[in-house]
Formats: C-alpha cells, sequence, structure tokens
C-alpha cells in the first residue's frame, strides 16, 4: 500500500475542493421583508425552524420561497424546496415546519408546496445563513 | 418553445394522461430499481472513496425516482400502488437496470453506470422544455445532481482499463450489458400510442430514436477511446435498432428477465412478511393528515 502514496505517478488530490457552484436567482429565496400582520408572525415562526443538522433557520438557508395566508380561511401556503432530492429529512422538516406555522395565532391550516424550480443552490443562503455555517465550521 | 403548455395534472385529457403517465413510470421505476441495485455495493466497493460515491449516487437516484413517482401520485396513487403492492409486470424499467452484478465485479457496475448516466443526461435534456410544466420545473435540479455521475463512471472506466485483467472486465461487461442498454431507448410495445403522444405533444421533446443515435454516437467513442471493442448496431431508417441486437426481454412493456421477480420480492419481502398494507414510516407524513 505505501507504494500509492508516494506522490510518483501522477496521483493527485481530489478534484472537489470548491462546492460554492450555482447561479444567483434574483428574488429567491423570499426572506419576509415587510411582511405583515399574520404574515409577519409567519415568517417569524419560520425562522424558528432549523435544519435538521445545521444550526441554521430554513429561512437563512434558503428553503422558503414563497409565504401566503388567506385572510378568510386563514390558510397558510408556503411554496418550499429541498437543498437536495434525495433529502433523508424531507418529512421530519416538513413536519416541524407545519408544527411551528399552526402555531401561529390567526393560521387554521398549513399547505406545503415542494417546490424544484428555481434549484436550491449555496447561493440562496442569506448572508446571516453564511455568518451562522461559517461558525459552525462550514467554509462558505 | 414551440408546443403549447399542457394543464395541471386534474385537468390533462385522458390522452394526455396517458402519455404523462407512461413518461414518468419509465424514469421513476429505472431509478428506483438502479438505486436498490448499487446499494449492493455499499460496504462493498474497492475503496473507501468509492463505497461512498457508489452510496451517494444510490441516494440521488432514489431521491430522483421520488421526484417521478410524486408526480404519479398527483394523478391519485399512493406509494404502495407505485411500489410496494404494484403488479411486478406493470414495472416499466429497462432490463439494463434490473441484471444482478456479477458477483465483486465493480466493472459492471461502472460500465452500467456509463451506458445509464449517458442516457439519462440526454434524456433530462429533452424534459427541460416539456410542455408538462411539473417535469420541466424539476429538470434544473436532477441535472445539477447528475453531472458527477457521469465524471465518476469516466474517471474509474479509465482507471479499470489500465491493467490487462481490468481491460478483460470492462470489455465483458461492455458485451453483456450493451444489449440490456439499448432498451432505454426502447418504446414501450404495449403502449404505443401513448408513446407517440409523448413526442406528439411535447411532453418530451426528442424522440426515443433520435437520442439513442446520439447516445450510441457518445458511447462508441467513449469506449473505443478507453481500447473497449463496441460496435453500434444497425439503425434503419425508423431509428429503430436491429432486433437481434436487442436482448429476450426488453422491460418497457412489463416483460423482465427472470432476476426482475428475485429482486423484486427482495425489495417488497419486509413489506409483505410485516402484512403491512401502507408504506412504513418513522414518522407520519405531514401531507398525509
Amino acid at each position: 500500500m505505501s507504494s500509492e502514496f508516494t506522490g510518483e505517478g501522477g496521483a493527485k488530490y481530489c478534484a472537489y475542493t470548491d462546492y460554492a457552484e450555482g447561479d444567483y436567482v434574483e428574488g429567491f429565496p423570499a426572506t419576509g421583508v415587510g411582511a405583515e400582520g399574520v404574515e409577519r408572525d409567519v415568517w417569524d415562526a419560520l425562522y424558528s425552524v432549523d435544519d435538521p443538522e445545521m444550526p441554521i433557520s430554513i429561512v437563512d438557508l434558503g428553503l422558503i420561497y414563497a409565504v401566503g395566508v388567506d385572510a378568510e380561511t386563514g390558510e397558510a401556503r408556503i411554496d418550499m424546496t429541498l437543498t437536495y432530492t434525495g433529502c433523508p429529512a424531507r418529512d421530519m422538516l416538513r413536519d416541524d415546519i407545519r408544527k411551528a406555522v399552526l402555531a401561529v395565532e390567526g393560521v387554521e391550516s398549513v399547505l406545503l408546496n415542494l417546490v424544484w424550480s428555481p434549484a436550491w443552490s449555496v447561493e440562496m443562503v442569506t448572508e446571516t445563513g453564511r455568518e451562522d455555517l461559517r461558525e459552525f465550521g462550514l467554509s462558505i | 418553445m414551440s408546443v403549447e403548455s399542457l394543464s395541471g395534472p386534474t385537468d390533462l385529457s385522458d390522452r394526455e394522461r396517458e402519455a404523462v403517465e407512461l413518461l414518468l413510470r419509465r424514469m421513476a421505476d429505472d431509478e428506483f430499481v438502479l438505486a436498490d441495485r448499487y446499494t449492493e455495493w455499499q460496504v462493498r466497493a474497492p475503496t473507501i472513496e468509492s463505497d461512498i460515491a457508489i452510496a451517494n449516487i444510490a441516494q440521488d437516484e432514489l431521491g430522483h425516482a421520488r421526484l417521478w413517482y410524486d408526480l404519479l401520485e398527483d394523478f391519485g396513487y399512493t406509494e404502495p400502488d407505485l411500489i410496494w403492492e404494484r403488479d411486478p409486470e406493470t414495472f416499466r424499467h429497462s432490463t439494463l437496470v434490473e441484471l444482478p452484478f456479477a458477483e465483486g465485479d465493480w466493472a459492471d457496475c461502472i460500465v452500467r453506470s456509463y451506458f445509464y448516466d449517458e442516457a439519462e443526461h440526454l434524456q433530462l435534456h429533452a424534459l427541460a422544455d416539456s410542455s408538462y410544466p411539473r417535469i420541466r420545473d424539476r429538470v434544473e435540479k436532477v441535472l445539477g445532481e447528475e453531472d458527477y455521475h457521469r465524471e465518476h463512471a469516466v474517471n474509474w472506466l479509465r482507471r479499470l482499463v489500465s491493467s490487462d485483467e481490468g481491460r478483460r472486465r470492462v470489455q465483458e461487461a461492455t458485451d453483456r450489458l450493451f444489449p440490456h442498454a439499448l432498451t432505454l431507448f426502447e418504446p414501450a410495445r404495449d403502449a404505443a400510442d401513448a408513446e407517440a403522444v409523448i413526442d406528439e405533444l411535447g411532453v418530451r421533446t426528442r424522440t426515443l430514436a433520435d437520442m439513442r443515435a446520439e447516445w450510441l454516437e457518445t458511447v462508441t467513442e467513449t469506449m473505443t477511446d478507453v481500447g473497449i471493442d463496441l460496435r453500434p448496431p444497425a439503425v434503419s431508417d425508423d431509428g429503430s435498432v436491429d432486433a437481434d441486437a436487442l436482448p429476450d426481454h426488453l422491460g418497457r412493456d412489463g416483460d423482465h428477465t427472470e432476476h426482475w421477480r428475485v429482486l423484486f420480492d427482495d425489495f417488497t419481502g419486509a413489506y409483505r412478511e410485516m402484512e403491512l398494507h401502507e408504506a412504513t414510516r418513522f414518522m407520519k407524513d405531514p401531507d398525509d393528515e
């Protein structure tokens, strides 16, 4: 085995050292700037939900694309995405979000709509989110 | 975009729905069955890096299977309908993805992955302007997760052919798998009308024959470049390949090799033995409330 580590024979380091790819998409993610009333409270509830694997709010991670509350029925509609199609925390995360939003006064029901366009990339992470991730030890 | 957009899942005509459903089943079944086969390599791949890589690729393909199965659920199907309680003879995956790996034959895994991922790449690009918005909206995310699959396969192909034994194994895997890989582009013969409607309505913007022509060119060039003998089959004017070049079972029409039933019984075993009637979850699906 030791011969593999002599550095001879053109061995190279792993080519994947930069994970920061992706394009900035105008208007995404949504962060709740300017939201008022019940919608403001829904945004605050969403900010309180952390990603299951990292200490970062799902809003700062860029998972929330749109929030709307129907004033008459009290239905909160949330368009959200996931960082990865094979995300194993999909149901757990959605359950956390549902519970947090249902606890908001004025919300009677929650419609969670999972969307994949525009595709999430690290460009979706907010400045606050980046600081949280750096503090956690990720290079971003 | 020249084609008119189709409506949402509940507003499609029967004809439109049959075409969308056929396309989704072809894709979802391919991804799901291939992912299941890949997991056989977990803790058995030749290096720790390749072990992690193949496990991750399996997880990607499972994620993509889920995206397409989700769109079938729009039509009212449940997960047991689509997988656990489904008649195995209605699965539409290509026979390439169901074949068992020869024991310990990493070359088989790599060649299979290469053939499959080149085909998937072409198909995803042919869906980027799909007339069905719910397919179209998912393509970019899937494509972003696919690029390194091909890179992984090609890197390993080059590594494997650098020794005599490796080259022999890659050649054998190529000879064995190539006829099955051709079925990736075979139409479902029991649903010829729906296949035609897929093209007519622009649910997919390239025909199977058109994609296969490009795929044949690409894989022949790559294999030849690494010193592997691969002779593309004769292709008729209508784009169909010579029947002699195809395997006995095509998969797309529900006709599978004897290996499929074994694999199906295996992955549905726990579901049947525990007499389940719905998919088990560690927790309640928030959408099922």
